[in-house]
């Protein structure tokens, strides 16, 4: 064997240890999830969904290029998608519209006003109205996409009808190449109608809450986790934290005051990335041209409000440092302590991928129950929890995250009593009869 | 003269595995007692258990009158313990390392007393003010000593605690370790340096398999053996050992 071959298999042996292969494989999975969840949630952008149509006009002509326009958009898939409601020749209130859209759970409506055809067959030619109406849902990256595709339905109506009178009359006045006037767009917001408002600017404008809060919690999470795993990695190798256990003071005292300065430090580090991202935020979404003032439409939270992110966010932190503190106790020195951070990270990124990208509501049941076991799910979903009153979600938050930072305060005071600290994993009662097994069996 | 240990029928088990094998000895008070045995013989986790880190299996200790089981936090008011190969916190200096650990002991005056006891017991100079990742092996010996033997404590464990130092260096520390005994401390001390033992306790143990083989004064194992030092006497101890198993 040649020195270079010598040095270079002794430095694969390091660089390529069973914990560096493991994180790599587990990256990898991780993307690969993420891959499989964006296309998942694109496809769905891409692929026909309910659409109400109310139609108030005395014949169907309009419901007709509807049908024919979705018919080409969705491969023929009208018949089972667009449900047509009669109007009864009269205007219909907004009321109405979204009574019918939640009892059938339609995102999307389409109102056809009275007089549409007789309007736009006119010479010269009168604008045929026709209102949009939408749920507005709280969701990831790709919420509000479906107020795209019924905009683009109607646009694509208004296409239509103009080139067939274009083709068909002449003199037919300037209203002949746009003859649809969309009239007013309506989204409900929380039960309350907000007018000339569309879901995907809504979105827009909430995409800094969107990003922001999971991106900040996942950050500081992993850089707190991973100081406080460091520390105890260098304790450990330095044998501080064999001296510091034979001082004269109790170990519940030594473990609270590593975990209060570590939150109070996440704390800290959490105000100052929460403002630099703001800032970030701000500049992005100013230059996507977003016009909703949240404000304006009851999407902002009150300092009651922000006071429960604080306290979730703290919570979070706790959680994460007792967990980091439980990890801790098994590395042996500083090296082995950066592996260690690695199941925290991929608990907090998992929930920061999965509401940035897809969202809570458009989770199955079963998807839902396990995001919301993992405990940093809640304080990244809880500013929109706030801003749309899901105080059930926020309060089931609170009692888990209450729940989950006092049993890893538990487990860490008892981990901080046993001999693990001082002895590792390596020679608890388990681990000595897993490796008697395993020697028995190699024989 | 009281007994400042009381080690009776220590076992400690991890699984099938027993590192320590039902040992007994006691310390008097105001000596300085040597637990010496190659690498592995169960030395570290006897000074391990009598220091509270880590669970008796079975069989008790006493540590100045108190049980370390049941009475850990009074028996860490009196012990000090001095890990193998232990640091400080490297960001620290040494001044600092000392304030935050008087801290534990002591506040206001009486704080600033310790420290400045524990420089005096270091005597590392304007060094004191250094980072301590800046000393070498020997000034953070010395500065782990001082730390150790601020608080006057009655008892003071000590884990090879001139292994890997210089000839002088060591001989320093040995010198230290004879003040500390000369001011009323029981030090305990474990070693597989036999010579060093020899030349500083007045007692020993020889402790080998996690079982304890021989204990007497030096002189005491010499003679009964017609040995020239301890190592021979041990060597001697474990071939016979192994004779009558």
């Amino acid at each position: 064997m040649s020195d270079l071959t010598n040095v270079m298999k002794k430095e694969l042996r390091e660089y390529l240890s069973l914990s560096s292969v493991i994180s790599v494989v587990l990256v990898v999975v991780i993307f690969a999830f993420m891959g499989t969840m964006m296309s998942g949630e694109a496809d769905k952008i891409t692929s026909p969904s309910d659409l109400l149509v109310i139609n108030c006009d005395d014949n169907s002509f309009a419901v007709d290029e509807i049908r024919d326009v979705y018919d080409v958009i969705f491969d023929g898939t009208s018949g089972e998608y667009v449900h047509v409601v009669d109007g009864n020749g009269s205007v219909v209130d907004a009321e109405y519209v979204q009574r019918l859209m939640s009892e059938n759970g339609y995102t999307d409506a389409i109102v056809i006003c009275p007089d549409f055809r007789n309007n736009i067959c006119s010479t010269p030619v009168i604008k045929g109205q026709m209102m949009l109406y939408f749920q507005f849902e709280a969701t990831g990256l790709f919420g509000g996409a479906s107020s795209s595709i019924a905009q683009s339905i109607v646009s694509a109506v208004n296409e239509r009808i103009s080139q067939t009178l274009v083709s068909s009359v002449t003199d037919l006045g300037p209203n002949a190449s746009s003859p649809i006037d969309m009239g007013s767009t309506y989204t409900y917001v929380n039960g309350e109608v907000v007018e000339n408002v569309t879901p995907i600017e809504i979105s827009s404008a909430l995409m800094s809450q969107n990003f922001i809060m999971p991106l900040i919690i996942m950050v500081i999470l992993t850089m707190i986790g991973s100081i406080v795993i460091s520390s105890m990695g260098n304790e450990k190798e330095n044998k501080t934290l064999e001296t510091l256990l034979t001082m004269p003071v109790k170990r519940t005292t030594i473990v609270t005051g590593k975990l209060i300065s570590a939150a109070i430090a996440g704390l800290v580090f959490g105000a100052a990335y929460m403002v630099g991202m703001m800032f970030y935020m701000e500049g992005m979404t100013s230059t996507m041209m977003t016009s909703v003032d949240l404000a304006e439409i009851g999407l902002t939270l009150s300092v009651s409000d922000w006071a429960i992110v604080m306290v979730m966010m703290f919570l979070a932190i706790l959680s994460a440092l007792g967990m980091c503190m439980i990890l801790g106790a098994f590395t042996k020195n500083y090296k082995a302590a950066q592996t260690m951070i690695l199941p925290l990270a991929i608990m907090a990124m998992i929930p920061m991928f999965i509401i940035m990208f897809m969202g809570w509501e458009s989770l199955p049941s079963i998807g839902k129950i396990l995001l919301s076991l993992i405990p940093f799910t809640h304080p990244m979903m809880v500013v929109n929890n706030l801003m749309f009153g899901e105080m059930t979600m926020v309060a089931i938050g609170i009692g888990y995250l209450l729940a989950f930072s006092a049993l890893m305060v538990f487990i860490t005071v008892k981990v901080y009593r046993s001999d693990i600290l001082i002895t590792g994993i390596g020679q608890t009662r388990f681990v000595v009869a897993m490796k008697k097994f395993f020697a028995k069996k190699s024989e | 003269m009281n007994d400042a240990l009381v080690v009776k029928d220590v076992h400690k088990r991890y699984g099938d595995h027993e590192a320590v094998k039902g040992i007994s000895f006691t310390v008097h008070e105001g000596e300085i007692f040597g637990l010496i045995g190659p690498n592995g013989a169960g030395k570290t986790t006897t000074l391990r258990m009598i220091s509270t880190l880590l669970k008796i299996s079975s069989g008790t200790i006493e540590v100045c009158g108190y049980d370390v089981s049941s009475q850990s936090d009074d028996v860490r008011e009196v012990i000090c313990y001095l890990p193998e190969d232990a640091g400080a916190y490297k960001d620290m200096t040494g001044r600092r390392y000392l304030n935050f650990m008087a801290g534990f002991f002591a506040s206001g005056e009486k704080k600033q007393e310790l420290v400045r006891k524990a420089i005096s017991i270091a005597d590392l100079g304007p060094r004191i003010d250094s980072k301590v990742d800046t000393y070498s092996k020997g000034m953070m010996r010395r500065l782990l000593i001082a730390r150790a033997i601020m608080p006057s404590p009655k008892f003071a464990i000590l884990d090879e605690v001139t292994s890997g130092l210089d000839v002088v260096n060591a001989h320093e520390i040995r010198d230290i370790i004879r003040d500390i005994a000369d001011s009323g401390v029981t030090i305990l001390l474990s070693s597989h340096n036999m010579h060093e033992v020899e030349v500083l306790c007045d007692r020993v143990a020889m402790i080998d398999g996690g079982e304890i083989i021989l204990t007497g004064t030096p002189d005491e194992m010499k003679a009964r053996y017609g040995a020239r030092d301890l190592e021979e006497v041990f060597i001697r101890a474990v071939k016979e050992r192994e004779g009558s198993q």
